[in-house]
């Protein structure tokens, strides 16, 4: 598939190592050329213009481009490209955007018409994220598919789960048909695991289930959950503003923030929250203001240090929840391995979204979510495809990936070895990072 | 938490892929066992048998016996650039067989300086008496060159799926030449596959071109060794063999082809004559080729040389095009009593064709952003405030490209001073030892005084040899990718 970005920022330069690494034809635009050589050593094709030029972006030939992603930081520019892009042919385009009126469904439509297929705003996806993930406390990642008829978790096992020391198949067993574990998350490293391996301690295990096992699932984990009525967030940054509209007036919300500035004008536009002017790593500070009497932790600065050091010091104050924004990726490990309850990622989240259109314009309904080194995809089964021709156990998949669920009729249910998929249906495959454009060939 | 150490370089890795390129090469080796066959030179066919199956047994050793530790298959900078120059010496050692299993080259040294002088497009050879060859061997000799033209890795990248991912990239950018290594399309197998496929088209439409006159054999030849501007020929003679107006011209567009761009040509090929039009470097490289030409006939016309007018306008353009780009067909002898003619041909073999073509020399490309420069200091001189900028194809160049030009010069510089230094050191005259390095390190292939009669260089002692045969594969990977693993900063971890 052929996809041009433009704008080779944060957002878009991941976009692009990513989906080189998944074998798409990427060509990449950007005004500065600096930028464009942190590029040069990937397998993708890289050129100095500007997006929102007629003739750069004819020399790209957006016009045979199945995708055209505009990142830039302009908000203007990047609906102005798409414009542009889809005037001289791009098939399907996707502009990145800051502000959460476009996403309501009549703006939505007039961007349509104009050209814009689909819009990104990472932020507004993130304090999604963030939110659900405190109404959920006990698990890490919560991927709810087919409208939580099936439901991929994250959750890290300590020793008090009855699940830490099994084999793999043993697992079966003790939990008759209520989870299946699609992925293994240890050391860094996420496998895919077989039948011999053990579950450990400190694993996060990835699992599918159905809504009717999940409390059982969260007693097999060993988990409780928390109610949140309080949040603390670190950090006045954009996303917090747009997670504390989402959370609304149901939580209490309390924003610390360094910039005077900001914070004035964070209370003008947010009267149902609290806000304070200091540093979130200043522990008298804290004290001050009650830390101990807030469940979730929220820390969104712009450094994922200084992100992942806050929701330390709050775990020792006694926050039961905490959250944390780490914009490199390769922190993230780390900043699980240091118990940080949750892990944000706008790049993650927006190539998330990405994926998914690009899923969609193959196959019908495809749904993807990213996390460090694996997706979650969601498709449909066509007729025909090499999946509908053997059983689950004996269909020869690569070791990279998992099938973790199947929606039949609209009723989710779990895999099993001697399951047989059938055309129409929805499935849940998990897969390491790089094996996605495997999937196409199983499925179609 | 145990932590890993990563090697500083992962040689299992740099060998196994090192082991399917052999493979391949064993592949290319059946053409010429074909050949034999068909030629009935049935003993020269078995030795090719003998070689390809040498081969490949060391290429599925090295492919499928050596596993990389841990399933440790990354392959970065110093893994690409190591691999792309290591491997030109295994395809010159393994592609040396032939000539010693059949007997022709009884000696290593001098089978190997063949042979580098194939891959590298070189085409300075060590033997006389060419025609005395089998044609098998001949055929050899032409694909090696062949090969070498687009470039080794480069064929492998259009081939190996295996190869298109970010590894890919530091090979590709090991291995072709340029300022910057543009890529025409988003993957480098892609772009690999292009420049294939217009290699292969142009020297198909050569081949038929001249086997019309020249019959089958040395038409192929020729067809090949033309393309990809490498200059071995068939006959003791060369081309003059046939001395027909229509080979020089054919041969003469399709050298000049060679030395252009292949993503010029590859633009052209799809009707974008636009960007042809708006290159500064295809302007320079016909500007220069025409100048040349027109100061060599006047000399021709001036001295008297040759019988007919003719003539001399023919080899005049025939000789500054062949020197321009690298290919090193030879035609007259200027020791007659041209210094003048050798004099320029020496600095017409600096120049080169253009970067990202099968030519060598130190590119046009470079050539103009040194002019350039040197125009912008002298502006300085007047104006020290200027801030200039050097632009090629109406952009402005990085400084830091500008920067690695000219260091790339003063290196060049240093190399070719280096070896004719050493060359005059054991005997050759001054002006002769300048003219070989300069020849071989452009992988032009002409010589001059004792180094110019065919096959003469195999009167140079073996380390001679040794040292233009590494000299060749320095000006063919354009000196960082061989010299870098000369420093010690490449092989310690930083």
């Amino acid at each position: 598939m052929k996809i041009v970005i433009a704008g080779a920022g944060e957002v878009g330069s991941h976009l692009a190592k990513m989906l080189s690494d998944e074998e798409q034809d990427i060509i990449i635009m950007d005004t500065d050329e600096q930028k464009l050589a942190m590029l040069d050593s990937y397998n993708l094709m890289t050129y100095q213009g500007n997006g929102t030029s007629f003739r750069d972006l004819k020399n790209v030939r957006v016009g045979e481009a199945d995708i055209f992603i505009a990142v830039t930081p302009h908000e203007a520019r990047n609906l102005m490209a798409c414009c542009m892009a889809k005037t001289l042919g791009a098939r399907k385009t996707v502009a990145r955007i800051d502000n959460a009126e476009y996403l309501q469904p009549q703006p939505q439509r007039y961007f349509a018409k104009t050209g814009v297929d689909e819009l990104i705003y990472p932020e507004f996806l993130a304090s999604e994220e963030i939110a659900n993930a405190l109404r959920r406390t006990w698990v890490r990642n919560w991927f709810e598919m087919f409208d939580g008829e099936l439901i991929v978790i994250g959750v890290k096992l300590r020793s008090n789960s009855v699940l830490v020391g099994k084999r793999l198949r043993d697992v079966g067993e003790t939990v008759s048909g209520a989870l299946h574990v699609c992925a293994i998350k240890r050391n860094r490293e996420t496998i895919i695991p077989r039948g011999d391996d053990h579950i450990l301690e400190n694993d996060i295990a990835y699992m599918a289930t159905t809504r009717d096992h999940i409390d059982e699932v969260r007693q097999l984990c060993g988990k409780t959950n928390i109610d949140v009525n309080n949040v603390f967030i670190m950090g006045g940054s954009n996303m917090a503003e747009q997670l504390a509209n989402h959370l609304g007036t149901k939580y209490k919300v309390k924003i610390l923030e360094s910039n005077l500035e900001r914070c004035q004008e964070l209370a003008d536009r947010l009267p149902h929250c609290n806000i304070v002017k200091g540093d979130a790593r200043d522990v008298d500070l804290l004290e001050e203001e009650g830390i101990a009497d807030y469940e979730v932790f929220v820390a969104l600065t712009e450094s994922a240090e200084a992100n992942i050091l806050g929701c330390m010091m709050a775990k020792d104050m006694g926050v039961r929840k905490t959250v944390a924004e780490v914009e490199n990726i390769q922190f993230i490990s780390e900043a699980e391995a240091l118990n940080i309850g949750s892990v944000i990622n706008k790049k993650l989240l927006a190539s998330s979204r990405i994926f998914q259109i690009m899923l969609d314009s193959d196959t019908s309904n495809a749904k993807c979510l990213a996390l460090a080194d694996a997706e979650v995809a969601e498709l449909v089964v066509k007729a025909g495809s090499r999946v509908t021709r053997a059983d689950v156990k004996d269909l020869t998949l690569s070791q990279d990936m998992t099938i973790a669920g199947v929606v039949r009729d609209g009723k989710g249910q779990l895999v099993r070895g001697n399951t047989r998929l059938q055309a129409g249906d929805h499935v849940v495959v998990f897969c390491l990072t790089g094996a996605i454009h495997k999937i196409e060939k199983l499925f179609n | 938490m145990s932590r890993k150490s990563t090697p500083v370089i992962n040689f299992p890795m740099v060998f196994r892929v090192m082991g399917w390129l052999l493979l391949i090469e064993a592949l290319f080796m059946l053409v010429p066992l074909g050949v034999s066959l068909l030629c009935r030179e049935h003993d020269i066919a078995l030795d090719f048998g003998v070689a390809m199956s040498i081969t490949a047994c060391a290429g599925t050793f090295m492919a499928y016996v050596i596993k990389p530790k841990n399933h440790n298959t990354s392959m970065r900078k110093r893994e690409g650039l190591l691999l792309t120059a290591i491997i030109w010496v295994f395809f010159s050692a393994f592609g040396m067989l032939p000539f010693i299993t059949s007997g022709t080259l009884t000696n290593v040294t001098d089978a190997f300086f063949e042979t580098m002088a194939g891959f590298t497009t070189t085409g300075s050879t060590v033997i006389a008496d060419v025609e005395a060859l089998p044609r098998g061997l001949l055929f050899w000799r032409a694909l090696m060159q062949w090969i070498g033209g687009m470039g080794i890795i480069l064929f492998t990248l259009a081939v190996l799926p295996m190869l298109n991912y970010k590894g890919g990239i530091a090979l590709f950018n090991a291995e072709v030449t340029g300022i910057t290594h543009e890529r025409m399309r988003p993957r480098v197998s892609q772009t690999a596959k292009d420049m294939w496929l217009i290699y292969v088209v142009l020297t198909a439409v050569l081949a038929v071109l001249l086997i019309v006159p020249m019959g089958w054999f040395d038409g192929v030849c020729h067809a090949l060794t033309t393309m990809s501007t490498g200059g071995f020929t068939t006959h003791k003679d060369g081309l003059h063999y046939w001395h027909s107006y229509y080979i020089y011209v054919v041969v003469m567009v399709f050298m000049f082809l060679g030395g252009i761009n292949f993503s010029l040509l590859f633009a052209a090929s799809r009707g974008r004559f636009n960007r042809v039009r708006q290159s500064d470097t295809f302007k320079w490289y016909c500007a220069v080729a025409f100048i040349v030409s027109l100061v060599i006939i006047g000399r021709m016309f001036y001295m008297n040389y040759c019988d007919n007018d003719a003539d001399r306008v023919t080899y005049a353009i025939f000789d500054t095009l062949s020197t321009i780009t690298s290919t090193g067909f030879g035609s007259v002898h200027y020791e007659w009593g041209s210094e003048f003619v050798a004099m320029i041909l020496l600095i017409m073999m600096f120049f080169g064709g253009m970067a990202g073509s099968t030519s060598g020399g130190a590119k046009i490309d470079r050539m103009i952003v040194l002019l350039k420069q040197t125009a912008n200091e002298f502006y300085r001189v007047l104006h020290p405030n200027a801030v200039t900028t050097v632009r090629i194809d109406s952009r402005a160049l990085p400084h830091v490209y500008v920067a690695r030009v000219i260091a790339f010069l003063a290196i060049y510089f240093v190399v070719i001073f280096a070896v004719a230094l050493m060359l005059s050191m054991m005997g050759l005259p001054m002006f002769d030892s300048i003219f070989t390095s300069m020849s071989t390190i452009s992988n032009v292939g002409l010589g001059y005084g004792v180094t110019a009669d065919l096959g003469s260089l195999a009167l140079l002692p073996a380390p001679a040899k040794w040292l233009l045969a590494i000299e060749m594969l320095v000006g063919r990977l354009e000196l960082f990718t061989v010299l870098i693993l000369f420093t010690r900063t490449f092989w310690v971890k930083d």
